[in-house]
């Protein structure tokens, strides 16, 4: 059985539009973060103990109740024919970069993938995976990109922190630098951005 | 047809995402370690799988074509001598590309490792929450989606709000046309042409110039000046036609 807070804490989980911030749950039910932090264990456990369909995700910096992957070939079929596709190669690899090169441009996602990557960078913002952060300052102020809370949700990724093998990707970023950055002003010469 | 040929002609350019995905690929097939390629292995295989598809009449990305281009030339230039000094000053392209090999397939397998959480999370389903009761409130739009009457709502909501009027800061003509004629006429002496940008000085402001140039045409219709211009955009050459101007006529 769980007590008032947690029960309190579940219903939000479960009503929400979007995942709701530890931050955000204090402030709703009037507890501190320590005993919503526990309180959400609470509800974990009774879910998993009671052996419910649903879990607790820590999704974009919140938390919300969904369904078990597990299922997903039963509940898939209520949505038929609504679902979007999977992702091509194409806008996974750009994905990739933009993620962990984060603001990128354009150029600099076509020269890490040596490839035109125009449909794809177009696919991704239509999805709301990346969205325009700025403009980079240096000639032709080309458009910056960055993730979005979409993005991390599409995923299930907590934060930017749990993108797969963080520390090798920044320190071979890190190493590589340079060369993006040659190589995108290379190419950044031949083209503009057309995306808006 | 050689043995790699026909291999090569299994493979379809269409299955890769650019040049570095086919060379990774071929570098993987036999075998190789990407640091320890073989240039001119891989750049015949390259060549070879680039000129089958080519025979083929596949229509080939110009990235392939340009990745061709430079593996040639690393190939040509392992065959040339080449001064010890150049050697050292400028950077070996090989291993440029090396670089940007290890670096490519890094992203490529991060992206296999996105791809496997994507299946996850697409079985993820949440409850629809107030999503549809308070649909009004969030409409999402797709792009080309939202219609005309949409956007005039929007700016209805807008102007309902209470936004102060912009303000404007209206200047007083600084030069009345008047004022210009009198200085012209101090300017120019009888039967003397001036150029008319010289007459105003190089500093001369926007508004100023533009105030002069409307005094000119004014002028010039009544017959008291002649202004000339030899093409578009040529200096104009402006000259006394009437000895005493009647400013206020």
């Amino acid at each position: 059985m769980l007590d008032q807070l947690a029960r309190q804490i579940e219903a939000l989980l479960v009503a929400t539009d979007s995942p709701v911030t530890l931050n955000r749950i204090c402030e709703l039910t009037g507890c501190g973060t320590e005993s919503a932090e526990q309180a959400v264990l609470r509800i974990e456990a009774e879910l998993s103990s009671g052996g419910h369909a649903m879990v607790v995700a820590r999704l974009a910096g919140g938390y919300r109740i969904v369904t078990d992957p597990d299922l997903g070939f039963v509940v898939g079929q209520l949505f038929e024919g609504k679902r979007h596709s999977k992702l091509t190669r194409a806008s996974l690899e750009t994905l990739a970069v933009i993620a962990y090169r984060q603001p990128a441009t354009r150029a600099q996602v076509e020269a890490v993938r040596g490839v035109n990557s125009d449909s794809a960078m177009r696919t991704l913002l239509e999805r709301d995976l990346i969205k325009i952060a700025g403009r980079q300052e240096s000639p032709g102020r080309p458009l910056l990109y960055g993730t979005t809370a979409r993005f991390l949700e599409y995923f299930g990724l907590d934060n930017l922190e749990h993108l797969p093998r963080m520390d090798e990707m920044e320190n071979l970023l890190k190493l590589s630098a340079d060369d993006i950055e040659r190589m995108a002003s290379e190419l950044s010469g031949e083209e503009s951005d057309q995306i808006l | 047809m050689s043995a790699d040929s026909q291999r090569a002609c299994r493979i379809n350019i269409e299955d890769f995402e650019g040049p570095l995905d086919l060379l990774l690929f071929l570098i993987r097939r036999d075998e190789l370690d990407v640091t320890t390629i073989y240039v001119a292995e891989v750049a015949d295989q390259y060549l070879e799988y680039i000129r089958e598809a080519e025979e083929l009449n596949l229509d080939i990305a110009g990235e392939y074509l340009v990745m061709a281009a430079t593996l040639t030339r690393m190939k040509s230039r392992m065959l040339l001598p080449v001064e010890r000094a150049l050697m050292e000053e400028t950077e070996d392209p090989m291993e440029t590309l090396m670089r940007h090999l290890v670096l490519y397939k890094a992203f490529k397998e991060v992206a296999s490792d996105l791809r496997e959480n994507e299946s996850i999370w697409r079985d993820v389903f949440t409850p629809p929450g107030e999503r549809e009761r308070y649909k009004e409130d969030i409409i999402e739009t797709d792009p080309g989606q939202a219609s005309l009457l949409d956007l005039l709502l929007a700016l209805e909501n807008m102007t309902e709000k209470n936004v102060p009027p912009p303000r404007h800061r209206v200047r007083k003509p600084l030069l009345s046309l008047t004022d210009c004629v009198n200085v012209l006429d101090k300017l120019l002496p009888a039967n003397v042409s001036r150029d008319f940008a010289d007459a105003l000085g190089k500093n001369a402001r926007q508004a100023v110039v533009v105030s002069f140039f409307v005094a000119v045409l004014e002028l010039v219709k009544r017959g008291w000046l002649t202004a000339e211009q030899r093409y578009p955009f040529a200096d104009i050459t402006i000259k006394r036609k009437e000895e005493r101007w009647e400013v206020n006529a």
